[in-house]
């Protein structure tokens, strides 16, 4: 607990901390990570697909050795899928089960309002913790000491179910009608919000989060991370495949590859024991990086120019 | 140090990012938490708790750098001043070749005399004090020009700027008085009389401190200027856009000057797209109390029929199927050029949109506005079909020869139009047909409420047919209208 707590105490060790889990990055994120942990604020991360916004979530639990709680979201994600549900099943078996009991109970009661007046003796027993089934939101709040609570893609939910968080995030409780308010335990979850922006979110959730935005790295910066990722990749295939990855970024593409693309090229280059890059090489293995067709011809037919721009590139101290 | 940070906010708020009290008070506690003393660390702060979208990161981004580059400036005229000494020589001796008389690059600094610019300011006042006695100057803000302390200088001018609230200027005109009244602040009221005591006086060493406080107070003011401009640029709205913004809204689409067509385009993008971003959920309206006994059935079967769990009726509100019919004739040709600039920008939300104009016959322009940029798309169909006089008759006629098939109970009519018909048939029973197949039928007419009936005009046949009847001439009635549809349909 001690050296985690030491972890956190600076921007700095926070960083190297990362560094140390093979998340490389930049100054911004370790000031976000360090802020919402200090300030226990959720974060919200917006970029484009595979920047990493999902994987500085597990890395920051692992980093703090907390247990991570994943909500994947989509389109009709309702409360009882986020929160809790009563399990209908263990309540409708007890009842069957004790009915043997509920007649000894009822015994010698003459008339309905009598039974009834004996029931509400046993209060609510069908209606406590014991028939309520946690789901991610609640089981974060429930945590001893405290978790990484991460709510992916919360662009693809709804907007009740946006709503729906405005009071977790703001004052880590939930309100369940039929049992009262939970709060978080001593820690409160140190959540993480992803979006892909393919929608605007609420200003009221927006105003609850810190707000980062992860943008594709810049070369230096990806080849660090493709280096911390597949270590045993030459230095010179490094620099080769980073430049030629971020030439294309300036094209005019439908899906741009991400740093997800490029570690999976690297480690496919690796696999096929390529040294250095080269045009009938690249042109078998961009379906690794770009994933339409349309993109794939479009890059195919300046492949040579773009290789050679690349070594060129790479050849620069 | 907490002012700081207030003022920051309100500089940021002034270029357009909202930042709420809550977020305000975040950012207090975030920069409680990281301090002032590290200028990157600091902006990393505050880039995660104010701006909440990529476009707003830009702006703070910018206004950052405006905001606290006042350090950074004193600072490095502090430290290295020597690199810019050269490089202010250079450009005076540049400055002084291309007029044409003596180039020698010495004798740029004391050629360039009155001190144009800052540039020029830094070169004289580096310039070593003349050889011979000087007097000591007496007046505060004397001595410390003569001592040449930027820190502690700059450091009065703050304090002036702030008691003179020199962040409360809001006009370009104001910059001349705010200048005057910081200076005042630092005591220029003693300088100038010292200057001309000391000018006056016989001694010789006393004048010459006469002569050089008066150049340093000229640097001084050149500086102050500079400040108050940054002020300028920081806090007040420096191309008059809001209020000019504020005032396009209201004014009628008709009266529109040209040069200002572009700004209007921007707003109609601007309202467009905060439409969309409303409206872009298909938002589910639940009828809270009618059992949906089909579905509550199903979902309850596997709990052996017992009714545990209840499904309500719910209606999904549908994106509107729009057939929007413009009138392009000459009286009426500004309005329309705008509602088909916004139905244009609405796509997005309003994917079924069908778009017609019209003067004597009518045609669909949808293709065109699918295959044009905006702007050429709308040139193109008021080219098209502007010519010739308003029938409104034969335009419905055409109307039910082109797609009266397609209008069914989900379609909305939207009807731009003044109704003047040049006393041609109106075919009002055509309008009603159109009345009864659709959802709703919305006549816009540009023209007052009182001149509905006027001359040509012939609102009175066909309002019965129409569920909604509203004049509409300028941004905000259209906003409110295209609003509205959405909102309902």
């Amino acid at each position: 607990m001690s050296t985690v707590h030491n972890i956190a105490k600076s921007v700095e060790s926070l960083k190297k901390s990362l560094e140390a889990h093979k998340y490389i990055c930049s100054d911004q994120i370790a000031t976000a990570v360090y802020i919402a942990n200090q300030l226990g604020k959720p974060i919200l991360i917006e970029g484009p697909p595979g920047v990493g916004k999902t994987e500085l979530a597990k890395t920051t639990a692992e980093m703090l050795g907390l247990p991570m709680i994943r909500l994947q979201c989509y389109e009709g994600l309702d409360d009882a899928k986020a929160i809790y549900e009563w399990k209908y099943g263990k309540q409708l078996l007890y009842t069957q089960v004790l009915k043997q009991a509920l007649e000894e109970v009822l015994s010698g009661a003459k008339g309905l309002s009598e039974s009834v007046a004996r029931l509400h003796e046993f209060g609510d027993i069908f209606f406590s913790e014991e028939f309520l089934e946690p789901r991610p939101l609640l089981k974060a709040l429930k945590e001893e000491d405290g978790c990484v609570l991460l709510i992916d893609e919360i662009d693809k939910a709804d907007h009740e179910f946006e709503s729906l968080l405005l009071e977790l995030l703001s004052d880590y409780q939930i309100s369940i009608p039929e049992i009262g308010t939970i709060k978080a335990k001593a820690k409160p979850p140190l959540v993480f919000l992803t979006s892909n922006n393919t929608r605007e979110l609420s200003d009221a959730l927006k105003r609850r989060c810190l707000h980062l935005y992860i943008p594709f790295p810049d070369a230096a910066l990806e080849r660090r991370i493709v280096h911390a990722r597949v270590p045993e990749i030459p230095p010179i295939l490094e620099k080769q495949l980073v430049a030629f990855i971020q030439a294309l970024r300036e094209m005019d593409l439908k899906k741009l590859p991400a740093i997800s693309e490029t570690i999976d090229w690297a480690r496919t280059l690796m696999l096929l024991h390529s040294e250095k890059l080269e045009p009938e090489l690249i042109k078998n293995t961009l379906n690794v990086i770009l994933k339409f067709q349309e993109d794939i011809v479009n890059v195919e037919s300046e492949l040579t120019t773009l290789t050679h721009t690349a070594i060129r590139e790479a050849e620069r101290p | 140090m907490d002012q700081t940070l207030s003022k920051f906010i309100a500089a940021l708020r002034n270029s357009n990012i909202r930042v709420s009290t809550a977020e305000t008070l975040d950012a207090f506690k975030a920069v409680e938490l990281v301090g002032y003393s590290d200028r990157a660390l600091l902006k990393h702060t505050l880039n995660l708790v104010l701006p909440k979208t990529c476009d707003e990161k830009d702006v703070f981004t910018e206004c950052f750098d405006r905001f606290f580059s006042f350090e950074e400036v004193s600072s490095q005229s502090l430290a290295g001043e020597g690199g810019e000494l050269g490089d202010a020589q250079n450009g005076d001796g540049d400055a002084a070749g291309s007029g044409g008389d003596g180039n020698q690059p010495g004798e740029g600094g004391s050629g360039g005399g009155g001190g144009e610019n800052t540039g020029d300011g830094e070169s004289q006042e580096l310039e070593p004090i003349p050889p011979g006695n000087l007097s000591e100057a007496s007046s505060a803000l004397g001595q410390l020009l003569m001592r040449n302390d930027r820190a502690e200088l700059t450091v009065q001018m703050a304090r002036a700027g702030e008691e003179a609230q020199v962040e409360t200027i809001k006009v370009f005109t104001q910059k001349g008085l705010y200048t005057r009244r910081i200076l005042e602040g630092m005591g220029l009221s003693h300088l100038i009389r010292e200057i001309v005591d000391k000018e006056k006086s016989e001694h010789l060493p006393d004048r010459r401190l006469s002569r050089e406080l008066k150049l340093r107070q000229d640097i001084l003011r050149e500086q102050v200027r500079d400040y108050v401009e940054r002020q300028f640029l920081l806090h007040a709205d420096h191309t008059g856009m809001r209020l000019r913004e504020e005032l396009l809204r209201k004014v009628k689409l008709s009266n529109v000057e040209h040069r200002n067509f572009r700004v209007i385009q921007e707003i109609v993008l601007r309202m467009a797209k905060k439409l969309v971003s409303l409206h872009s959920q298909r938002r589910r309206v639940l009828k809270r109390g009618q059992l949906h006994v089909p579905r509550t059935l199903r979902k309850n079967m596997s709990y052996d029929g017992a009714i545990f769990d209840l499904r309500w009726k719910s209606t999904k509100v549908d994106r509107p199927n729009v057939f929007a019919i413009c009138d392009v004739s000459g009286s009426v040709a500004n309005y329309s050029r705008f509602l088909l600039m916004f139905l244009y920008s609405l796509e997005e939300v309003m994917s079924k949109v069908r778009c017609f104009a019209f003067s004597s016959d009518l045609g669909e322009v949808s293709e065109m506005f699918d295959r044009y940029p905006m702007e050429e798309a709308i040139t193109r169909t008021l080219h098209h079909y502007s010519t010739g006089s308003t029938d409104y008759g034969q335009a419905l006629q055409d109307f039910k020869k082109l797609c009266m098939d397609d209008v069914n109970k989900r379609s909305t009519i939207i009807i731009l139009g003044d109704s003047r018909n040049n006393y041609c048939d109106a075919h009002a029973e055509i309008l009603k047909e159109m009345y009864d197949k659709s959802k709703r039928v919305i006549w816009l007419n540009p023209e007052a409420r009182n001149t509905w009936n006027t001359g040509d005009a012939i609102m009175r046949k066909y309002a019965p047919y129409c569920h909604q009847v509203e004049e509409c001439n300028s941004l905000v009635h259209l906003e409110r209208t295209v609003g509205n549809l959405l909102l309902r349909v």
